[in-house]
């Protein structure tokens, strides 16, 4: 028992330190600009369908859902409002972050962990290759940067859902439906949301990361490494919007 | 590089419309709130602004034109509303605009009203002052619901005391409407005034045939019929010749 959380607190410590040693090593060059670029690709561009799917459907079902209970007070009228500011300031974040933690998280642990398993890290060590460098700042400093943009496109086309859904019943004009959300955001529904994301894909990047680059040795680690990343990415990311919307609460 | 430019145009793309989007959706939500554009103030004085928050909107003529700035105290009862309005709609407030206090729909949320003024031709300077028209409060309406409430009570006590004296009292009208007796006495006085009035319209029959009297009434008939003639020959005369009839009332007289 002991032991046991011994070696949970030496594993939160060992993270900690894996993030500590990105911060300093992504300002020193040599700078991997063109892996990052690569992994900007891997991660941003070829994440956008399965975002602009979800972000789509989450649109579409949140309209559907929460129409009849709005119809009920008579308020209709802001259901586009409503929508937008329930997609903008939570749902797009969070299944975002989800779906990238799915999908990004796993891939690198699994990615990083047999490479750990083949030594092929090792190897680079060897070489004179940085492998902090060239493995992981590269893709922390990707999944920092792409989850956010992911966010806003599944922003913008969970609103494009939110429009169809409500055709679906009604008949508003593509304008009037837009200016009707314009109307009940703020900067502050837009702000924390975005600020929030980027610790988003900070987390899902270095848990990924840090799950692969400690594998054990042994094939059956890197099953293991890639399944507890998402299963901690997703934890995290919970935890982390619990602690963003109570700060944005206290201040605002 | 050929392989690298294969990926990197789209990656580029991505980055750029993510970002697009978000300044676009920035810099409308900033023209909501009037950041953006050219705008002015004006201030307006209220006693309350009866819940009135920062942010709500300025209406001129049912438009949106603007977002309440500022709200302050300056003693116990005097607030002062600052709002930020869109230049365009500068040149249609006159000095004499008023501003009030309304609450926009059911939910509650409070608006800002901007009146026009009748006479004033001159256009708000930027930071003028206009006049506010205090809003109707809750507790006014109350206040003058209690006083008809109070003139109300008076009116039932008096009806009260009235209605008591009706059934008990022995005055004329309780008496009317009691006794059966008075209302007895009642009917036959007035079957008798029938039949007085029956016998003296027969009386006066029978002295329009009298010879002491026939004279007489045969006389005013003769005169109301000289009158019927005559108007009717003045009228004639008068369609006829206009001067004519001159001529005649100058002999009549």
């Amino acid at each position: 028992m002991t032991l046991n959380l011994k070696n949970t607190f030496e594993d939160v410590g060992n993270a900690t330190l894996f993030a500590a040693r990105f911060f300093k090593e992504v300002f020193i060059p040599p700078y991997e600009t063109r892996q990052f670029l690569k992994q900007c690709y891997a991660i941003g561009y070829k994440s956008l369908p399965l975002v602009a799917i979800t972000g789509f459907i989450m649109g579409l079902v949140l309209t559907l859902q929460s129409r009849p209970t709005l119809v009920k007070f008579g308020a209709e009228s802001w259901l586009p409002g409503m929508v937008a500011l329930s997609l903008i300031r939570e749902i797009a974040p969070v299944i975002t972050a989800l779906i990238c933690a799915g999908k990004v998280s796993s891939g690198i642990g699994a990615e990083l962990g047999s490479m750990k398993v083949t030594e092929q890290i090792d190897a680079m060590e060897v070489s004179a290759i940085n492998p902090y460098k060239y493995l992981v700042v590269t893709r922390i400093l990707a999944t920092t940067l792409m989850v956010p943009i992911l966010v806003i496109f599944a922003d913008a086309i969970g609103i494009l859902g939110g429009y169809a859904g409500i055709n679906i019943h009604g008949d508003v004009s593509f304008y009037r439906y837009i200016t009707k959300i314009f109307q009940s955001l703020e900067f502050l529904d837009i702000i924390p949301a975005t600020i929030k994301t980027f610790f988003f894909g900070f987390f899902i990047g270095m848990i990924g990361c840090y799950k692969g680059f400690n594998a054990s040795n042994g094939t059956e680690s890197v099953g293991k490494a890639a399944n507890s990343a998402v299963v901690t990415a997703s934890l995290t990311i919970f935890i982390i919007d619990m602690l963003a919307v109570q700060i944005t609460d206290l201040f605002f | 590089m050929e392989k690298q430019s294969g990926y990197t145009w789209k990656l580029g793309m991505f980055v750029t419309i993510g970002l697009l989007l978000f300044i676009l959706a920035v810099y409308f939500i900033g023209k909501q709130k009037n950041i953006f554009g050219s705008t002015f103030r004006l201030t307006s004085s209220f006693k309350t602004v009866s819940g009135l928050e920062i942010g709500n909107n300025v209406r001129f003529s049912g438009i949106n034109i603007g977002t309440i700035d500022e709200i302050q105290l300056v003693n116990d009862s005097t607030v002062v509303v600052g709002m930020v309005i869109k230049d365009d709609v500068r040149e249609f407030i006159k000095t004499d605009a008023k501003a009030s206090i309304g609450s926009d729909g059911l939910m509650g949320d409070k608006v800002l009203t901007i009146t026009p003024g009748i006479k004033s031709q001159k256009i708000v300077e930027n930071n003028a002052q206009i006049a506010s028209l205090s809003s109707i409060e809750m507790s006014d309406i109350m206040k003058t619901v209690k006083k008809s409430m109070d003139n109300v009570g008076v009116i039932s006590e008096e009806l009260a005391i009235f209605s008591h004296s009706m059934n008990n009292g022995n005055g004329a009208l309780a008496k009317l409407i009691r006794d059966p007796g008075m209302a007895n006495a009642m009917d036959k006085t007035l079957n008798n005034l029938e039949k007085g009035t029956k016998g003296f319209s027969e009386n006066m029959e029978a002295a329009k045939s009298n010879f002491l009297l026939r004279g007489y009434f045969k006389k005013k008939e003769k005169e109301k019929e000289e009158k019927l003639e005559e108007a009717k020959e003045a009228k004639e005369k008068k369609e006829e010749q206009q001067e004519k009839a001159e001529k005649e009332k100058v002999k009549t007289k």
